[in-house]
C-alpha cells in the first residue's frame, strides 16, 4: 500500500521512550517518505526541537527526565511560541486529569491515545493536518 | 358570652361555661314551652279561665319552681364534666377560672370520678416527665452541640418530608419557595427523594447507604463529598433521618484507587499499542502473501486486539466515572463521522463473526453536540453487544433519526433478546443474566459505561427487547443547533452543560417534593 505524502511537511521529530512503539511509528513514517528523528528521553527531545525546525513533533507525555507537558511549556508556553510553524501532536497512553489535558490541548494540534492509533491512522491524521 | 379574640383557638376551660349556659338555656326554654303548652291547653279546653287569678298564679309558681329545681339538678348532674374540664385545663397549662379538682378528695372516690381524674393527672404528667427527662438527657449528652464541632451532620425529615432538624454543617440550600433541601447531586444513583418514594410504596422500615455523593460540580472548590446513610420508618412522626459523613478530604483528586487504575491502564495500553499497530501493518504488508484463511485469522487477531483496547477503555472510564472524574468536551460533530472513525473495526468484527452489519447514518443528518471519541466507544460497545447476542448470519442495523431537538441512534439486532427482568438490570455494572450463552464473553461493564458516557454527553439511553426476537438499544444526543449557545457559554465542558441543560441537576439534587 502506498501513501501520498504532502511534500511540504516531511520532517518529523518523535519523542517517545517506549522502544517498540517508537520503532513501530518510525518504521511506518519512514516508509511513507518522511524524514524522522527519534528521541527516547525528554531532555534530548527538547534540545532537538530547539535546534531544528520540524514540520511535525510527535510528543509523548510520560517521558523520563522531562515530561511532555514541560517540553510543551518550554516550546510554546510563557507567551512566546518557539515553534510557530510546527504541528504538535500529543501521542500518549496516559489518561491525564482533565485540567492537564485541557492545558495541553490548548497548545497542540491533536491529542491522541496511542492504543487507538495504528501507524496507518497516524499517517492519515498527518495528511489531514497538512 | 365570653369575648373570644379572633384567630385564637378556643381553650379547654372555655368549654365549661359554654356548655353550662347552653344546657341551662335549653332546659329553661323547654320548661317554658312545656308550661305554655299546658296553659294553652287548659284555657282552650275550658278547664281554666283566663280571667282566673289562680290560674295565672299557679302557672307562674309552677314555672319558677320547676326552673329552680332543674337548675339545681343540672348543676349536680354536670358537676363531673366541670371537674374534668378543670382538670384538663390545668394539665394543659391554661390559666383558668376553674379550680382544679383534687383527685384524692373523698367525694370523687365516692362518685367514681377519681380514676378519671387520676388518669388525667398522672398519665399526662408521666408523659411530660419522660419527655423532659429525655430532653435533659439529650442536652446533657450534648448531641446537637457535638455536631457543631463536626463536619458531619444529621438531618431529620417530618411526615411532609420537610426538614425539621438539621445540625450545624448539613449541606442545605433554600429553594425558591423558602423551604430547605439537601444540596446533593446523586448523579446516576437513586436519589434520596426517589428512594423515599419507593419506601413509601413498598416497605415499612428500610436503610440505604450512598457513597461519594457530592454537592457542587467537581472542580468547584466549595464542593463537599459525603457518605450518607438514610433510615426510613413508616408512620413515625419523623419517618426519615439522614446521617452525612463528610469525606471530602478522603475522596480528593489524588485518591489512590483512581491513580492505580490510571497507571494500570497506561501499562496495559503499551503492549496494546504495539499489537494493534503491527497487526494493522502486517495485515496490509502481507496481503499478497497470505491465503484467504490466513487473512481471516489476521482479522480475528485484529478484532481481538481492538476489543482488548475497548475493554481497557471501559474499565478506565468506569473507574473515573464512579469517582466523578469523568467529563468530556462537547463539540459539534456528526454521528456519521463518529462512526467513520470506527467503521473499519466494526466491519471487521461483523465479518469475522459472520454477522451482517448494516449502517445507515447519513451525513445529511443534523450535527450533534457530543464528544466524538467517547461516543465512538459507545457505538463500539453497542455493536459488539449486538454481535454477541445475535445469531449466526444475523443482521445488525445501525440507524439514526431526528426526534425534535435530539438525534436518536439505534443499534438493533435480531438475536436472542432479553426477558423484562434482565432488561431492568441491564445497565448495572457487572450484570450478566444467568441465561447468557456460554459462548458469550464480556465483562458486563460495557453497557454500564456506555449509558454513563451517553449521559455525560447530555443524552439518554434506553433499550427495548423481546425475548427470541432481538433487542434495540437507543441513545439520544442533543442536536447541536438546539444547544449551541449553551455549549458556547460552558465552553463545551460536559459537566456544566449537563447540569444546566437537562435539568438532571435539579432532579438529582436530593429534593423531596416534586
Amino acid at each position: 500500500m502506498s501513501y501520498t505524502v504532502n511534500m511540504s511537511a516531511h520532517t518529523i521529530l518523535i519523542i517517545e521512550d517506549d522502544r517498540f512503539i517508537g520503532e513501530m511509528y518510525v518504521r511506518s513514517l519512514k516508509k511513507a517518505g518522511y524524514d524522522v528523528d527519534w528521541m527516547v528521553d525528554g531532555n534530548d527531545g527538547l534540545v532537538a526541537a530547539r535546534n531544528k525546525q520540524y514540520d511535525v513533533i510527535l510528543l509523548d507525555v510520560m517521558l523520563p527526565e522531562r515530561r511532555g507537558t514541560e517540553i510543551l511549556q518550554a516550546l510554546r508556553g510563557g507567551g512566546e511560541d518557539l515553534i510557530p510553524n510546527t504541528k504538535v501532536i500529543v501521542l500518549t497512553n496516559f489518561e491525564q486529569d482533565d485540567e492537564s489535558r485541557l492545558a495541553m490541548e490548548h497548545d497542540v494540534d491533536a491529542y491522541l491515545i496511542k492504543a487507538e492509533i495504528t501507524p496507518k491512522k497516524l499517517l492519515a491524521i498527518l495528511d489531514q493536518l497538512s | 358570652m365570653a369575648v373570644v379574640q379572633p384567630e385564637q383557638e378556643p381553650t379547654i376551660h372555655e368549654y365549661w361555661p359554654r356548655y353550662w349556659r347552653r344546657t341551662l338555656f335549653l332546659v329553661i326554654t323547654m320548661q317554658i314551652i312545656g308550661l305554655l303548652v299546658v296553659g294553652v291547653a287548659l284555657l282552650l279546653s275550658g278547664i281554666s279561665d283566663a280571667d282566673s287569678l289562680e290560674f295565672w298564679i299557679t302557672l307562674i309558681a309552677v314555672l319558677f319552681t320547676t326552673i329552680l329545681i332543674n337548675w339545681i339538678v343540672l348543676y349536680i348532674v354536670t358537676e363531673p364534666l366541670k371537674q374534668l374540664t378543670a382538670a384538663m385545663a390545668k394539665i394543659a397549662g391554661e390559666r383558668s377560672p376553674l379550680s382544679p379538682p383534687n383527685p384524692n378528695a373523698d367525694r370523687y372516690a365516692k362518685s367514681g370520678l377519681r380514676p378519671l381524674l387520676r388518669w388525667i393527672y398522672e398519665d399526662t404528667n408521666a408523659k411530660k416527665d419522660s419527655q423532659s427527662t429525655q430532653a435533659i438527657a439529650a442536652s446533657d449528652n450534648g448531641v446537637l452541640e457535638a455536631f457543631t464541632h463536626s463536619t458531619s451532620s444529621f438531618v431529620i425529615f417530618d411526615q411532609d418530608y420537610n426538614i425539621t432538624i438539621a445540625t450545624e454543617h448539613a449541606p442545605l440550600i433554600v429553594t425558591e419557595d423558602g423551604t430547605k433541601r439537601l444540596d446533593l447531586d446523586f448523579l446516576n444513583d437513586t436519589s434520596l427523594s426517589d428512594w423515599i418514594k419507593e419506601c413509601d410504596e413498598h416497605v415499612v422500615n428500610a436503610e440505604k447507604t450512598w457513597l461519594y455523593i457530592g454537592t457542587r460540580p467537581v472542580g468547584d472548590p466549595k464542593r463537599r463529598v459525603y457518605d450518607l446513610t438514610a433510615t426510613y420508618n413508616k408512620g413515625s412522626a419523623h419517618p426519615v433521618s439522614v446521617l452525612l459523613l463528610e469525606k471530602t478530604g478522603e475522596y480528593g483528586p489524588d485518591d489512590s484507587d483512581l491513580n492505580f487504575i490510571a497507571f494500570a491502564a497506561h501499562e496495559l495500553r503499551g503492549p496494546i499499542t504495539v499489537i494493534r499497530g503491527y497487526l494493522d501493518t502486517l495485515n496490509d504488508e502481507l496481503a499478497d502473501v497470505v491465503d484467504a484463511e490466513q487473512k481471516e485469522l489476521f482479522e480475528r487477531l485484529i478484532v481481538s486486539a481492538n476489543r482488548l483496547s475497548g475493554y481497557v477503555n471501559n474499565i478506565l472510564n468506569s473507574a473515573r466515572y464512579d469517582r466523578r472524574h469523568f467529563s468530556v468536551r462537547l463539540v459539534e460533530t456528526s454521528i456519521a463521522s463518529i462512526y467513520d472513525s470506527i467503521a473499519d473495526d466494526m466491519r471487521l468484527r461483523a465479518t469475522s463473526q459472520h454477522r451482517l452489519l448494516w449502517v445507515d447514518l447519513s451525513h445529511r443528518l443534523p450535527t450533534i453536540a457530543a464528544d466524538p471519541s467517547s461516543i465512538g466507544e459507545v457505538l463500539g460497545n453497542l455493536i459488539d453487544n449486538a454481535i454477541k447476542y445475535s445469531n449466526e448470519s444475523g443482521t445488525i442495523e445501525v440507524t439514526a433519526e431526528q426526534h425534535g431537538s435530539n438525534l436518536e441512534v439505534s443499534v438493533r439486532d435480531h438475536g436472542i433478546g432479553m426477558p423484562s427482568n434482565v432488561v431492568s438490570n441491564l445497565f448495572h455494572k457487572f450484570y450478566r443474566s444467568h441465561r447468557s450463552r456460554e459462548t458469550v464473553a464480556g465483562t458486563g461493564i460495557g453497557l454500564y459505561i456506555s449509558k454513563a458516557i451517553v449521559e455525560s454527553n447530555g443524552g439518554t439511553m434506553s433499550v427495548q427487547s423481546v425475548e427470541g426476537e432481538g433487542s434495540t438499544f437507543t441513545f439520544s444526543l442533543p442536536i447541536y443547533s438546539s444547544v449551541a449557545d449553551k455549549i458556547e457559554s460552558t465552553g463545551g465542558d460536559s459537566r456544566e452543560f449537563v447540569a444546566h441543560n437537562s435539568g438532571s441537576w435539579i432532579k438529582n439534587h436530593g429534593s423531596i417534593r416534586g
